[in-house]
């Protein structure tokens, strides 16, 4: 006789989830990598670039919006990791870390598109404009999405239950993280490169 | 086809070809370049290789659902159809298919390509360079003029209207003003896009002289029915005539005040 | 892996819960199939309305042209006529097709044919449909906007997709509603193929799912992988069109920049060639699983047709270069893509040689499902053949744009697709609704069908080798194309008849679902698979108990059967 589990039990949830959630970052990544093809293309076939004479962006903000995505994809695992151990008291601080981390990111995104509007690089102004202001548009739409994404974190921390939230809280970080790397290759590639 | 004649004459259409055959109404336009009978021939050859594998299909599909209806045959045989025969037999068809028919038509297709269509005239060869301009809705020609040289004001430049010599290669560099256009010309089986910001080329050798159609194949907006330009052909010596006339036109009329007249490029090879 | 059993869901009691926001699989299957007929309906008019323009031009169109074009006495103008076929591609491939195959049948049958009591994750799943539906609000308000829907085509190509070739808000509408019904998709997608891994009933193995379920599964792939891709792309249109970014922009008509508008067509044929095989994909295996249904024998060669569709899936990703041949490519892609092309046509043929050799020796009874399939096999024999001279460079540079193109793509995406879907709907019928439909008037149906496509079809593909391009208004203000007045006249007639014939699938359809009083029995065609061991139609639970499967499904006439049955049910120890 086959071993059968109940879909709606805490193993069941957990597989059908992971597997779900796999495919759709499969989905995600493939409109990011869409999207840094399309970057790669413009860049390559350009005769010099950025074009026209405009300047390239200075690393200092997205460095150090990096830096702080990578904090808060580290609180959420901390916040994850208590949440696997049971250990429910210890879960204030990491979720609030994440919170502010990534609302420090968006600020810093923020921060960012106006100083590359204070260096002249306007959205309608060619594409290497375009490509800036849109990729990290799309990007930092996620990343807002992400934050409220985060809310649901919430009712895991205040009912301690660990069979009913354990799905919403590897998934949410799952995504959390994706996203963190989906910005790490969007800095080395934008920014670095 | 009489059977529709009543509505036809309702249409607002010219219909004076009414004594054709079918066959005469669906052959394409009169092939007037050296090498479209290639691309012709490659379409032969693949409608008779085509109609071969059709037609075992279709013997299977009704020669199968004649022979094996439940009437004539209650009870089916039980296999899965994975016998070692059965499954070299599939193979077999797959690959019959690949090599017969894929592999001959990829092979000769990419002969024509390579040795004829993307083979473009060399300078020696002295083609006869024309720059066209798309925009919507009409294409803009452009000719060297006097000096051999683009985008100056003894150009030679047309709307609409294309002139070319038989018997010599004609090589076109294609731009697009505004939207993605497609020179089409039917009767040298031939097609480029005109793209914006982006050379494309096209060359052909008329082998006679008439008049024919230019066509936009390519959705470039409402009036895109409407972009239509008039090719003709001319024989050498009544091609030399009509440039020089026209170059000597160009040399007048051109006002090189004007901007417009300048929406050429440098020649590059 | 153990096997995962679902609670069984009490049946919902309000109206709301039970038709409108529905969990259950078969009622969104159902949601999708109304969603598909009407768009197959307004998308069909459409047709008729092209098809009317082209073959009597200046006639005012019937019965509602003077309605619909007051200021030309009923005479579609230009202007109009770009937006008709515009919407006509965009209605026909992602409101009607990709609904009814994918939509409809992918929710109905993966849990019934896999033994689950549902999807996966039913919500999602209901969510899917309703951001069909705002997506379907967004298409059609763009035909309510001042300048009208959008009109640059269903590849919308830039540049003439942005604001220099069409400036109104029904192109931006557009772009959106692509998006949304993107999001849609994706979620349906995700769905099915977890579902399919999860859900499939102890015993089952990838093997023993029915082909058809193969066939949506390959197709959920394709979807969650690839409409990011054209998500991508339409979301920098929509920059480019709202916030005044210049990816597409390029040429002297752009103020600035040089954008690439080339870079559209690449992202969208990365996705648009998959897009084809997403839409044919689940009809091949509707049709593969019916002719050995009705052929009374087991699939022939079932393992090699599922490989075979798997490998095309992933040959179709890399071959999307042959629509872009007259771009002028560098001509080492163009060769390789050429060739690359070239290889789908062995797993193509294997199965073709598979169908066939189902039929082959089987005991084939002629019921309207039946007809369908092998319709089906008829005009993708001739849809995939004619792909041949598109996919060969120097014929595509005559062809490209003409209407040999779209005769072949009708014949492969809508002639097969529509046959496959009308074999499904027939097929399963009685357990998506309870009843039959009448048998009569289903193979009058299908005659008058198959007639009628290969009329309007073949018939676009002579006009096309003759040279006749595309989307033209009148095409008759070229002199060369004067001669082909009256074979467009004979299509046009062939797609009135066509068009016409759907009428009687309608009435038969809207009789046995709501009319009917006679009931049709749990397993009237007399087959296997899964779904036939339960009551027609299907309770809200599928199951009351879990099937275990025992033997594959196409299990017909196996010489150790007793008894006066010639099939076995999956749930069978096969003898």
């Amino acid at each position: 006789m086959v071993a059968r589990t109940e879909i709606a039990s805490v193993e069941g949830r957990k597989i059908t989830s992971s597997i779900g959630m796999i495919f759709l970052l499969v989905s995600f990544s493939m409109l990011f990598a869409t999207l840094l093809l399309g970057y790669a293309i413009y860049r390559v076939t350009a005769d010099e670039w950025p074009p026209m004479g405009m300047q390239r962006v200075p690393l200092f903000l997205p460095t150090v919006s990096t830096f702080i995505i990578a904090l808060s994809s580290l609180a959420l695992w901390k916040f994850e990791e208590f949440f696997e151990q049971k250990k429910y008291e210890n879960l204030l601080l990491p979720f609030i870390g994440t919170v502010v981390l990534g609302c420090a990111f968006m600020g810093v995104q923020f921060r960012l598109w106006s100083s590359m509007k204070d260096m002249g690089i306007f959205v309608e102004g060619g594409v290497f404009p375009s490509l800036m202001y849109s990729l990290t548009w799309i990007h930092a739409a996620h990343i807002v999405a992400g934050l409220i994404s985060l809310l649901f974190l919430i009712p895991a921390m205040v009912s301690k239950n660990y069979d009913k939230y354990i799905t919403t809280v590897s998934n949410v970080s799952k995504f959390w993280h994706f996203l963190g790397i989906v910005w790490l290759l969007m800095y080395v590639v934008m920014f670095v490169l | 086809m009489s059977f529709f004649m009543p509505l036809l004459s309702a249409a607002a259409v010219d219909t004076a070809t009414k004594s054709m055959s079918l066959w005469e109404r669906m052959t394409p336009p009169e092939d007037i370049s050296v090498h479209g009978h290639l691309i012709d021939w490659l379409f032969a050859y693949t409608t008779y290789l085509n109609i071969f594998f059709f037609a075992l299909v279709c013997a299977g599909l009704f020669g199968f659902s004649f022979f094996y209806s439940a009437k004539r045959h209650p009870k089916a045989h039980y296999t899965y159809g994975n016998k070692k025969i059965h499954v070299i037999v599939a193979t077999i068809i797959g690959l019959s298919v690949f090599i017969g028919i894929d592999m001959n038509i990829t092979r000769m297709s990419n002969n024509d390509y390579i040795g004829v269509f993307a083979n473009w005239p060399k300078e020696d060869e002295n083609p006869l360079k024309v720059e066209v301009l798309a925009q919507q809705w009409a294409w803009n020609f452009r000719y060297a003029g006097k000096d051999g040289v683009f985008n100056t004001e003894d150009d030679v430049v047309y709307l609409n209207d294309l002139r070319l010599p038989v018997g010599r290669k004609v090589l076109f560099q294609i731009l697009s003003k505004d939207v993605i256009h497609s020179l089409y010309f039917p009767n040298a089986r031939r097609k480029v896009d005109a793209i914006p910001g982006r050379l494309t080329r096209l060359w052909f050798q008329p082998t006679k002289a008439g008049d024919w159609d230019i066509a936009c194949a390519e959705m470039c907006g409402t009036y895109h029915y409407r972009m239509k330009a008039h090719l003709t052909t001319y024989s050498e010596e009544d091609f030399k005539r009509w440039m020089d006339e026209a170059e000597e036109k160009a040399l007048s009329v051109n006002d090189p005040e004007n901007p417009e007249l300048f929406w050429g490029w440098r020649w590059d090879w | 892996m153990a096997f995962f059993e679902q609670h069984i869901h009490e049946a919902p009691k309000t109206f709301l819960s039970k038709y409108i926001f529905s969990f259950d699989h078969k009622v969104i299957g159902k949601q999708f199939l109304w969603y598909g007929i009407f768009f197959l309906g307004v998308g069909g008019i459409m047709a008729l309305m092209i098809r009317w323009t082209l073959a009597f031009p200046g006639v005012a169109f019937p019965l509602i042209g003077k309605l619909m074009f007051p200021e030309t006495g009923g005479v579609v103008p230009p202007d109009t006529y770009a937006m008709l076929f515009t919407m006509h591609g965009t209605i026909m491939i992602f409101y009607a097709i990709t609904p009814i195959l994918i939509g409809a049948f992918g929710n109905f049958l993966i849990p019934l044919m896999i033994g689950a009591r549902d999807m996966v994750f039913p919500l999602l799943n209901m969510l899917s449909f309703w951001i069909a539906f705002v997506s379907a609000i967004l298409l059609l308000a763009g035909l309510f906007t001042p300048l009208g829907a959008a009109a640059g085509g269903w590849t919308s190509y830039p540049t003439l997709s942005t604001l220099i070739g069409s400036p109104g808000v029904g192109q931006t509408l557009w772009a959106m509603a692509i998006f949304v019904l993107g999001v849609s998709s994706t979620m349906g997608a995700i769905n099915y193929i977890t579902t399919i891994i999860v859900l499939r009933a102890p015993g089952m193995g990838y093997f023993d799912m029915p082909l058809s379920v193969w066939g949506l599964g390959l197709t959920a792939i394709l979807n969650a992988i690839f409409l990011p891709v054209l998500g991508a792309g339409v979301l920098l249109l929509i920059f480019d069109r709202v916030f005044g970014t210049t990816f597409f922009l390029a040429g002297a008509a752009a103020t600035s920049g040089t954008g690439d508008p080339i870079l559209f067509q690449h992202v969208f044929w990365i996705f648009g060639h998959p897009e084809v095989y997403i839409l044919i994909l689940p009809a091949w295996g509707i049709v593969s699983d019916l002719l050995s249904f009705f052929a009374r024998k087991p699939a022939f060669g079932a393992k090699a047709t599922a490989l075979s569709m798997t490998s095309i899936t992933i040959l179709s990703t890399i071959v999307y270069g042959h629509h872009m041949f007259t771009t002028q490519m560098s001509p080492l892609l163009t060769q390789s893509f050429m060739t690359l092309t070239m290889t789908i046509s062995i797993p193509s043929a294997i199965f073709f040689a598979n169908w066939l050799g189902t039929i082959w020796k089987g005991s084939i009874r002629f019921h309207s499902p039946m007809l369908f399939s092998l319709g089906v096999v008829f005009v993708f024999g001739l849809g995939g053949l004619t792909g041949l001279y598109l996919g060969t460079v120097t014929t595509d540079l005559y062809l490209h744009d003409t209407y040999f193109v779209v005769g072949h793509f009708h014949y492969t995406m809508a002639a097969s697709v529509l046959l496959g879907g009308f074999a499904a709907c027939y097929f399963w019928m009685p357990k998506m609704f309870g009843t039959m439909m009448n048998e009569f008037w289903a193979k009058v149906h299908f005659w008058i069908t198959m007639l009628g496509l290969n009329g309007i079809f073949m018939g676009m593909m002579i006009v096309g080798y003759a040279g006749m391009h595309r989307r033209l208004y009148n095409p008759f203000v070229y002199d060369f194309m004067q001669k082909m007045i009256p074979i467009n006249t004979f299509i046009t007639w062939s797609a009135i008849v066509m068009g016409l014939s759907q009428i009687i699938f309608v009435i038969n359809f809207v009789h046995a679902v709501f009319f009917k009083k006679e009931k049709a029995s749990d397993n009237p065609w007399e087959v296997g698979t899964l779904e036939w061991t339960i009551p027609s139609p299907a309770p809200n639970y599928n199951f009351k108990e879990i099937p275990v499967v025992k033997c594959g499904p196409h299990e017909f006439g196996n010489p150790n059967l007793t008894g006066s049955r010639d099939f076995q049910y999956q749930t069978e120890e096969l003898a």
